[in-house]
């Protein structure tokens, strides 16, 4: 690489005059297209941070309860919701999810299952989300009669997720050395075993990685939500059979019918940005727990 | 360890569970595309095809065309891209040839983090600031093509330049330093070299940003309008197949239901039609999850 610089360098002496300004006009296009999309992307979430943070931090809106006509509202039932709406699922998602992975890397012998799933995966993951929600709708809020409940929203977002999480287990699934396989088979273990011991061990910390930012996309999803889940509670909804309301649907909620509640812009503008504070530390998060799981599997493998 | 029957017994058990999760995928694909059909058939027999693809909706008079959703559909993702592709293969070309090798993995940590921006929160910040901003520089509503195009743009660019950055990347450097060697400038490389060999790949970027742009509802609902008529201009109030589905559904009934059912027949159509045109282009096996 250090020569191809030198070589870069060299050659635009050496070019006509016609090319060298093309070159340097070119490099200033990257370079600005570069610059623009940093600047985007600073700017998005300084913007969104700058309008609502004050209101996010404030304890007093987190765990508030929500009003529906008056002002001053919090928004501590969405909280739950969302995180509720994740944790259940990512229970569903996750065992699907690496149980297909560990199928399509460790236990297919046939090429046509293979192809028939990798093809399934990616057509599901190209199906818009709007198309989840009015399918949750019909399939398990009403033929299921399970209703607007954080089950029914669940069901819908394991489906949304589920090549997502497939795909990245996969991924940390393949990057598991032959050897340790080969290692695990040439003491006895059978497959099943050699997966138990020597791959999922080794693989955990990029199926956490994986796990992590699925939540950030399930916390952040709406329009699979709003026909599923609901908009708007005022109570905390601790059973999964009830109707909830994640952040992001109440947001949604706030922009059509905000008029009801006159600081609607204040409560929105504070999810959002309480939503996009969550996905930066899970981001953060990720890359630390992967580190940090490596590091505590090293000391067992 | 194993050998004894129940131990046999317990491994075909769990290979077939295994199997089992697998197809899940397949199934619940199969599951959507038949509801799908099945809750869009009412439109077909009591409106008819020539209703349905007609360009006036007006449930009032019984007139259920979507050419108008299916316009602002097709225009905003081609805004989008029109605004994204070059920003994104710019921004691709910078992370693999020319930017210093320290700040490559900031930037590209920075991008990554704009493609976890929920659509909801970059819908509210498009509904709160930029169709403000359109509407005091055009004087129109500010809700359109235009903003919608904005948003779009923002949201296939992770997604165009993780997978083009891939296909930059899996260019053997042999090719450019050929090229380099021979006197060629660095752009002359790029142009004549690096492109063209990555091509596949780049294409493949492009159409899953497309992909990603039809799909998306939330962020475009916020800033197109609503209207359910042709826009007449870049910056007048119109709908997106999606956006049409998520405003209407909950309160319709009827074949006006089952209208927005075969909107999202027609959007699974696209989509999977993309899915396929990928998978032709990248030769078979695709990765389209890069940039997720």
């Amino acid at each position: 690489m250090e020569n191809a610089s030198v070589l870069e360098s060299r050659s635009r002496r050496f070019a006509g005059k016609g090319a060298a300004l093309a070159d340097r006009l070119a490099t200033v296009a990257i370079w600005f297209s570069a610059m623009l999309a940093l600047a985007l992307v600073i700017g998005v979430i300084a913007a969104i941070l700058w309008q609502g943070l004050g209101t996010a931090l404030s304890p007093s809106f987190i765990f508030g309860k929500p009003e529906a006509m008056r002002e001053g509202g919090g928004i501590w039932p969405m909280v739950v919701s969302s995180f509720y709406l994740a944790v259940l699922t990512l229970s569903l998602v996750l065992p699907l999810g690496v149980g297909a992975a560990l199928y399509l890397s460790e236990f297919a012998r046939g090429g046509r299952i293979v192809r028939l799933v990798r093809f399934g995966a990616d057509s599901l993951s190209a199906v818009p989300s709007v198309v989840f929600g009015v399918f949750g709708m019909v399939v398990f809020v009403i033929y299921l009669g399970l209703g607007y409940s954080l089950m029914a929203g669940a069901l819908t977002l394991t489906l949304l997720n589920l090549p997502t999480v497939m795909r990245s287990a996969e991924e940390a699934v393949r990057s598991v050395p032959n050897s340790y396989r080969e290692a695990a088979l040439a003491m006895g273990c059978s497959r099943w075993e050699m997966v138990k011991k020597a791959v999922l061990p080794v693989a955990m910390p990029g199926i956490t990685t994986g796990a992590i930012l699925s939540v950030g996309r399930i916390v952040g999803e709406s329009a699979a939500v709003v026909y599923t889940v609901g908009l708007f509670v005022r109570k905390v909804p601790w059973s999964p059979f009830r109707p909830a309301a994640p952040m992001a649907a109440n947001i949604w909620h706030m922009y059509t019918e905000g008029a009801l509640v006159p600081d609607w812009f204040r409560v929105a503008s504070g999810e959002a940005a309480f939503l996009l504070l969550i996905v930066l530390v899970l981001n953060l998060l990720a890359r630390t727990t992967a580190g940090l799981v490596r590091k505590k599997m090293g000391y067992r493998a | 360890m194993a050998g004894t029957v129940s131990a046999i017994g317990k491994e075909w058990l769990i290979r077939k569970a295994l199997l089992v999760s697998a197809l899940v995928v397949v199934f619940g694909l199969a599951l959507v595309i038949f509801f799908m059909a099945k809750e869009s058939l009412p439109a077909f027999t009591g409106a008819g095809p020539a209703n349905l693809f007609g360009s006036v909706w007006d449930p009032r008079q019984g007139r259920y065309g979507m050419l108008v959703f299916l316009t602002g559909t097709l225009t905003t993702t081609a805004g989008g891209l029109i605004l994204g592709t070059p920003l994104a293969l710019g921004l691709a070309l910078f992370l693999t040839q020319v930017a210093p090798r320290r700040s490559r993995s900031l930037i590209s940590r920075a991008v990554e983090l704009l493609a976890g921006v929920p659509s909801i929160v970059l819908g509210w910040l498009g509904f709160t600031i930029l169709v403000p901003w359109i509407r005091r520089m055009s004087g129109s509503s500010g809700s359109g093509i235009l903003a919608a195009s904005i948003v779009l743009a923002i949201m296939v660019v992770p997604t165009i330049t993780a997978i083009s950055r891939d296909a930059l990347e899996a260019v053997p450097p042999s090719y450019t330093q050929a090229s380099l060697s021979l006197g060629a400038t660095r752009w002359q490389t790029v142009r004549g070299v690096l492109l063209p060999a990555a091509r596949p790949g780049l294409l493949a970027a492009i159409i899953l940003g497309a992909g990603r742009a039809i799909g998306e509802t939330m962020a475009v609902a916020m800033v197109i309008g609503p209207a359910s008529v042709f826009p007449t201009s870049l910056t007048s109030p119109t709908h997106t197949l999606t956006t049409k589905i998520l405003m209407e559904m909950g309160e319709s009934t009827g074949v006006q239901r089952s209208s927005l059912f075969a909107m999202g027949l027609v959007l699974l159509v696209l989509t999977m039609a993309l899915v396929m045109l990928v998978r032709r282009v990248s030769g078979g096996e695709s990765r389209l999850m890069v940039a997720e």
